[in-house]
C-alpha cells in the first residue's frame, strides 16, 4: 500500500514540489491559479459528498460518524497539549495554540486520502466530508480552552473569533457545496458533473506540487522548531490517528470510512486554525505552529500517514 | 506655487488576520482614511515568510496611513502595548501633503 502510494501522480506531484523548494526552485504556481484550485476542489468534494448523502439518507453510521468526529476534535487537543507542555517545553499559550491545530483537520490531506482510498477501490463514505467540515472548529475552542486556563472566566472568552471561525472560507465552501449536493441529488448534479469530476484528479495534482512548495518553503523558513517539537508533529499525528481509525472501526464504519476517520484525525490544520489562533491567540508564535502543521506533520500525513492509517483500517476492520 | 504642509506617514506591517482590528483602532482616533498594501514576501528575526493566497497562514499587509501629529500621537499610544504581541513593525517619517485640511 506504501508503495502504491508513493507511485501515485498525486503524490509524487506533492514530492516534486517539496524538492522543488528544497533545492531552491524559482518553480511558482500562480497565486490566483492556486487559490481557484483551492476553491475548485472543495467545491468537488462538498458536491460529491451531499449527492452521496442524498442517495443514501441520513444512516446510522452517518450520526454515528458525525458525532465521533465531534468527540475526537473537542478531545484530542487536550492530549497534544500536555505532550507539547510536558515534552516540547512550550508555553501554555503556545500550546494551547498548536494543541488547536492537531485537533482541527487539513482539507487538502482528507482529499487526497479520497483521491488515493478510491484509486485503491476504498471509497470513504460521502457523509465523510460532513464529519469533515464538523471537524474544523470545535478544537479551536479547546485550544483557547487551554491556553486560557486559569484565566478569570469574562477572560477564557475574551477574544475568541467566533464570527472567522464559523464563517472561514473552508467551512462555508465545503458546508455550502456539500448543501447543494444534498438539494440537487444525482439527477440535479449530472449537468455539472463533468466539470468537477472528469478534471478532479488532474487539478489535485497541480494542487499538490504548489502545496509540496509551499510545505517545504515553510519548513526551511521556520528557526522556532526544535527536534522536540519535529518528534510530536509526528508522533501527535501517529497517536490521533490510530485513535480515530480505532473509532471509526469501533462505531461500525466500513474499512474505507474508518481510514478517513483516522487520517482525518491525524492531518492538522493550516488554513482556518492559524487564522483563527492569529486573531485569538496573538501572543502564540505562528513561526511554531505553522512550521510543524504545515511543514512537518502535512507531508508526513500525504507521503506516509494515508497508507499507514488505511492499513490500519483494513488490519483490524 | 502649490501650497503643502507637514504631516505624518504611518506604516505598519502586520499579520493580514490581524488588520482588520488595527484598522479598528486607526478609526477609533478618528482617521477617516488608511490603505493596505499587498506584501509578498520578508525577513525578520523570526525567519523569512512568503505569501501564498491558499493558506494566507504567513500573510503579511501593510498599513498606509497619513495623519496630523495629534491623531499620531493618539495611535501610538493605542497601539504601543500591542507592539509585541501582535509582532506589528511601525514607523513613522513626515511627509508634505496637498490639501491639508484632508488628514
Amino acid at each position: 500500500m506504501i508503495i502504491d502510494t508513493l507511485t501515485s501522480p498525486v503524490i509524487l506531484f506533492f514530492v516534486l514540489g517539496f524538492i522543488a523548494a528544497l533545492v531552491k526552485s524559482d518553480l511558482t504556481i500562480p497565486e490566483a491559479f492556486a487559490k481557484a484550485m483551492s476553491i475548485y476542489l472543495m467545491a468537488a468534494i462538498g458536491l460529491k459528498g451531499g449527492v452521496s448523502v442524498a442517495s443514501s439518507g441520513i444512516t446510522p453510521e452517518l450520526i454515528a460518524a458525525a458525532l465521533a468526529g465531534l468527540v475526537l476534535s473537542f478531545l484530542l487537543p487536550v492530549l497534544a497539549f500536555a505532550l507539547l507542555r510536558q515534552f516540547g517545553g512550550l508555553s501554555k499559550i503556545d500550546a494551547g495554540a498548536v494543541a488547536a491545530h492537531y485537533g482541527s483537520v487539513s482539507v487538502v490531506t482528507f482529499v487526497t486520502a479520497t483521491e488515493i482510498l478510491t484509486g485503491r477501490g476504498l471509497e470513504p463514505a460521502g457523509y465523510m466530508v460532513a464529519v469533515l467540515a464538523l471537524m474544523e472548529t470545535p478544537a479551536i475552542i479547546t485550544g483557547l480552552l487551554l491556553a486560557k486556563r486559569g484565566e478569570r472566566p469574562e477572560m477564557k472568552n475574551a477574544g475568541t473569533p467566533w464570527h472567522e471561525v464559523l464563517t472561514n472560507a473552508s467551512v462555508i465552501l465545503l458546508v455550502g457545496s456539500f448543501a447543494i449536493g444534498v438539494i440537487a441529488g444525482a439527477d440535479g448534479f449530472a449537468p455539472v458533473k463533468p466539470l468537477f469530476e472528469t478534471g478532479f484528479r488532474g487539478v489535485l495534482c497541480l494542487f499538490l506540487l504548489d502545496m509540496g512548495l509551499i510545505a517545504a518553503r515553510r519548513l526551511i523558513q521556520s528557526r522556532k522548531v526544535t527536534w522536540r517539537l519535529i518528534i510530536l508533529a509526528i508522533a501527535i499525528p501517529m497517536f490521533n490517528g490510530v485513535i480515530g481509525t480505532v473509532t471509526g472501526t469501533f462505531i461500525g464504519l466500513d474499512v474505507a470510512s474508518a481510514a478517513a476517520l483516522g487520517i482525518l484525525a491525524a492531518s492538522a490544520s493550516y488554513i482556518a486554525v492559524p487564522a483563527a489562533m492569529r486573531l485569538a491567540l496573538p501572543e502564540a508564535d505562528p513561526g511554531i505552529y505553522l512550521s510543524m502543521s504545515l511543514g512537518i506533520t502535512f507531508p508526513f500525513n500525504i507521503i506516509f500517514g494515508i497508507s499507514i492509517f488505511t492499513a490500519l483500517a483494513q488490519m483490524i476492520g | 506655487m502649490i501650497q503643502t504642509v507637514m504631516r505624518k506617514r504611518i506604516e505598519i506591517l502586520v499579520d493580514s488576520p490581524l488588520a482588520p482590528r488595527i484598522i479598528a483602532q486607526i478609526k477609533a482616533v478618528d482617521i477617516s482614511g488608511w490603505s493596505l498594501i499587498h506584501v509578498d514576501s520578508g525577513g525578520g528575526r523570526a525567519g523569512e515568510w512568503q505569501h501564498d493566497d491558499v493558506t494566507g497562514a504567513s500573510a503579511k499587509t501593510i498599513i498606509l496611513v497619513i495623519a496630523s501629529e495629534a491623531k499620531t500621537q493618539a495611535l501610538i499610544e493605542l497601539l504601543a502595548p500591542l507592539l509585541d504581541s501582535y509582532r506589528l513593525l511601525l514607523t513613522i517619517g513626515e511627509v508634505q501633503v496637498i490639501r491639508g485640511e484632508r488628514f
